[in-house]
């Protein structure tokens, strides 16, 4: 009979990173396509991909010039009140891919759909696929000449699917072609930006208390700039908080171009874990942050949550706002354990896959993209609770917590949410 | 402007297409691509994905393996996969990435049959074309390479080509299908690719009939007359249930969809009374099945202008259609084509 591929924590610790098993290599096999993996082969159809990700300045369209096939699931985005008349399309044939000629039509292209708008665009997005990787376009040429003709900023946008393992991929590219619009501005001391998500953090997230308690009066984030003027003053921020791996090169263009150096945050859910990030912050500021009050009240949540559901087994997959290994690592901190873990392991979190082993080096490790997954059984493993919409579709018939809400958890309040949400779905309060 | 779209989306492409035609039959299907292609291909064009589980694949291509042309890396994942998989065949399915670097699609079957010791079927889908075209070309793959042995014929079994959600945009397409053709008589059904799998299309020549419902049927039954003499009749039973229970006499219509089911309505209306009725298809218009004045649409103002100078009573077509006749005074008969919208009919 076939199984999945699975190995525990421990074997793979035990391996090292150096020598992860090559059914946790995605390089190393053809790429498993179910409903579990749809945000890795078509991150567009489900939060954040490149389409979305590229309209988040405020007032902005996007062109996608590439063969149909590629902006063919932009319908489900299109289908959002909040994207209604911003995507358009030119589609490419083998003509223009033999003569390039699609290149000559793009300015023309967007003058239409200038023109066919009732209100000028902030600035008008160019979208290229696979297809213009590999011809070698120069899409900041073409953008040029787009910008000349209509007088609004165009810029590219490179959905390179090609390059997603490579150095800079996709989702990295887009973050800064998002903040290549601003210009260099007086400093202001009081002004922060939060670069890395498309949407803004939780409300409640302490981060913007513990910022306001050392004088910060403006705390920008991209999604909630109201209109095209408010992006612009991202430009006079003091500091950046990148809140995001991804918006590691942005946070560099900040610092290259506009002179505005950047903290790199981590989102965790071990509640110690996130005390001392906040101590080490204050470090770097120069201030101490009082989060005691914040400390004590996820600390609190936890605590009431585990007594309350005592001894849960969980599964916990990586299409959700955490990382797997961190997540599942702070589950079985606070007494829980952790059945399977669909995840990618990578160098950052192999980390927490070796304080895992430790402590619960029978956890079982898969990988979502792996062709074996196609014969994974649900009944090998006794799991009471799954953690992201991956997890809920290997046990469907468990309560799943998808917890990938576009709003972002963070911190402590992240957690709180967290065990709330959870708390909430398995008292019967609804699925989250 | 040639190919700029302001008001609808990509329609499904010739992958996809391919895709629908080889989901149920059992095989490893990898589609050539980066990963993305493989996202829309299920998660938008398969409505049969969330809920019937297939080996489809992406083949995880990256920057390198396009530009250096490492196939032998393809097929080593694909020995790999067929290794640890059940399956029957393999099939190759392409997209733009192997269509700009000029994949050598023969090479690669030749290459990954030597080493899987699978059939392996290659279709040489673009990424540009729409998904009847890929729908056509693994119909005529499939048959070419399974439906090899003349067998006798079998009374009272009949074949239907051109059945799949994309084409036909019902889920259940299959067993209406063969519903509707056991009440006229037939007691076996093959329904290939929505109800009948591989062995049925190895038995193919034992069919006393084809019958094509789509467009991207009709190469593969004119293939399988040549090859093995089995007749063939191209009729849509299923394509009159869109159509509303209201007097048509005297009505000029306009019909927008796959060019199978809109012959069999035009039928349909002509038999209710409709003055004129003309046919017009975004997917492939074949000339024996056409009449004088049906048109091929490509571009939203081709449409929109049919529609406004058209001086027609109603218009049959899917429904994301609509915001391109505004201002219009035509009644508007929804017909989701779910290779248009991702809608299948209610």
């Amino acid at each position: 009979m076939r199984t999945a591929a699975c190995f525990t924590a421990a074997e793979l610790v035990q391996r090292g990173r150096e020598d992860l098993p090559p059914e946790l290599v995605s390089t190393t096999h053809l790429i498993y396509s179910s409903p579990a993996t749809l945000a890795f082969n078509s991150p567009g159809a489900e939060g954040f991909g490149v389409k979305r990700a590229g309209l988040a300045i405020p007032g902005s369209v996007m062109l996608i010039v590439a063969p149909g096939c590629c902006g063919r699931n932009t319908s489900l985005i299109s289908r959002m009140p909040e994207y209604d008349h911003r995507f358009f399309y030119l589609t490419m044939d083998e003509t223009d891919i033999v003569t390039g000629r699609h290149l000559k039509r793009i300015p023309q292209a967007v003058e239409e759909v200038c023109k066919s708008l009732a209100k000028r665009p902030s600035v008008v997005m160019i979208c290229i696929t696979c297809v213009d990787a590999l011809l070698g376009t120069d899409m900041d040429r073409v953008c040029r000449r787009a910008e000349e003709r209509v007088g609004v900023p165009v810029r590219p946008c490179y959905m390179y699917a090609l390059t997603r393992e490579g150095r800079k991929p996709p989702m990295v590219h887009v973050r800064q072609s998002l903040y290549s619009l601003l210009q260099p501005r007086e400093k202001k001391g009081n002004v922060v930006n939060l670069l890395g998500h498309f949407a803004p953090l939780m409300d409640e997230c302490e981060l913007y208390a513990l910022l306001r308690q050392i004088g910060v009066k403006t705390i920008h984030e991209l999604s909630r700039c109201k209109d095209f003027d408010e992006y612009l003053t991202m430009a006079e921020a003091n500091f950046n908080l990148v809140l995001h791996p991804e918006a590691r090169f942005a946070a560099r263009d900040f610092e290259k171009r506009l002179k505005i150096p950047s903290i790199e945050l981590t989102r965790l859910y071990q509640i110690d874990r996130i005390h001392r990030q906040y101590q080490a912050l204050g470090q770097a500021l120069g201030a101490r942050l009082d989060d005691s009050a914040f400390l004590e009240a996820a600390e609190r949540t936890a605590e009431q949550f585990a007594r309350k559901h005592p001894g849960l087994r969980f599964a916990v997959g990586e299409c959700m706002n955490g990382d797997p290994f961190e997540l599942s690592l702070a589950l079985v901190r606070q007494g829980f354990a952790v059945s399977e873990i669909y995840g990618t392991l990578s160098a950052e979190n192999f980390v927490f896959l070796q304080k895992l082993a430790e402590i619960s080096p029978e956890t079982r490790v898969y990988s979502n993209l792996e062709p074996t997954m196609l014969y994974y059984d649900c009944s090998e493993a006794r799991v009471d609770v799954t953690i992201g919409k991956d997890a809920g579709y290997y046990h469907p018939g468990c309560p799943n917590l998808q917890w990938n809400q576009d709003v972002q958890p963070f911190g402590y309040a992240g957690v709180r949410a967290f065990y709330q949400a959870l708390d909430a779905l398995l008292s019967g309060e609804g699925k989250a | 402007m040639k190919g700029l779209r302001k008001v609808l989306t990509p329609f499904a492409p010739d992958q996809s297409g391919a895709v629908s035609v080889l989901y149920e039959l059992g095989g490893i299907i990898v589609i050539c691509d980066a990963g993305g292609c493989a996202g829309n291909v299920c998660g938008f064009d398969e409505p049969r994905w969330f809920t019937h589980k297939s080996a489809v694949f992406s083949a995880g291509l990256r920057d390198m393996d396009a530009i250096l042309g490492r196939d032998d890396r393809l097929v080593s994942k694909l020995v790999s996969a067929a290794e640890k998989l059940d399956a029957s065949f393999a099939a190759i399915i392409g997209t733009p990435v192997p269509s700009v670097i000029g994949t050598d699609y023969h090479a690669l079957r030749r290459m990954a049959e030597r080493r899987t010791k699978l059939p392996i079927l290659t279709v040489d889908t673009t990424g540009m074309a729409l998904s009847d075209e890929g729908a056509e070309k693994a119909y005529l793959e499939l048959f070419r390479r399974f439906s090899k042995e003349k067998l006798p014929v079998e009374p009272g079994r009949i074949g239907v080509l051109g059945a799949n959600p994309l084409d036909l945009s019902d889920l259940k397409a299959g067993e209406r299908l063969t519903a509707t053709l056991e009440s006229q008589g037939w007691n076996k059904v093959c329904c290939y690719g929505m109800g009948a799998g591989l062995d049925a299309v190895r038995a193919a020549s034992s069919v006393e009939k084809n019958l094509v419902v789509a467009p991207s049927g009709l190469k593969t039954a004119q293939y399988l007359e040549k090859t093995f003499g089995t007749p063939y009749e191209v009729d849509n039973p299923l394509a009159c249930r869109l159509l509303p229970e209201q007097d048509w006499t005297g009505k000029r219509v306009l019909v927008v969809q796959q060019q199978v089911s809109a012959n069999a309505l035009r039928a349909e209306l002509e038999r209710r009374g409709a003055a004129e009725v003309a046919c017009a298809t975004w997917f492939m218009k074949k000339t024996a099945l056409q009449r004088p004045g049906d048109l091929r649409l490509t571009e939203e103002d081709q449409f929109e202008a049919l529609v406004r100078d058209g001086g027609w009573d109603a218009v049959i077509a899917d429904p994301t259609l609509w915001p391109l006749t505004e201002g219009c005074d035509v009644q508007r008969v929804d017909a989701a084509e779910f290779a248009v919208s991702g809608r299948l009919v209610e």
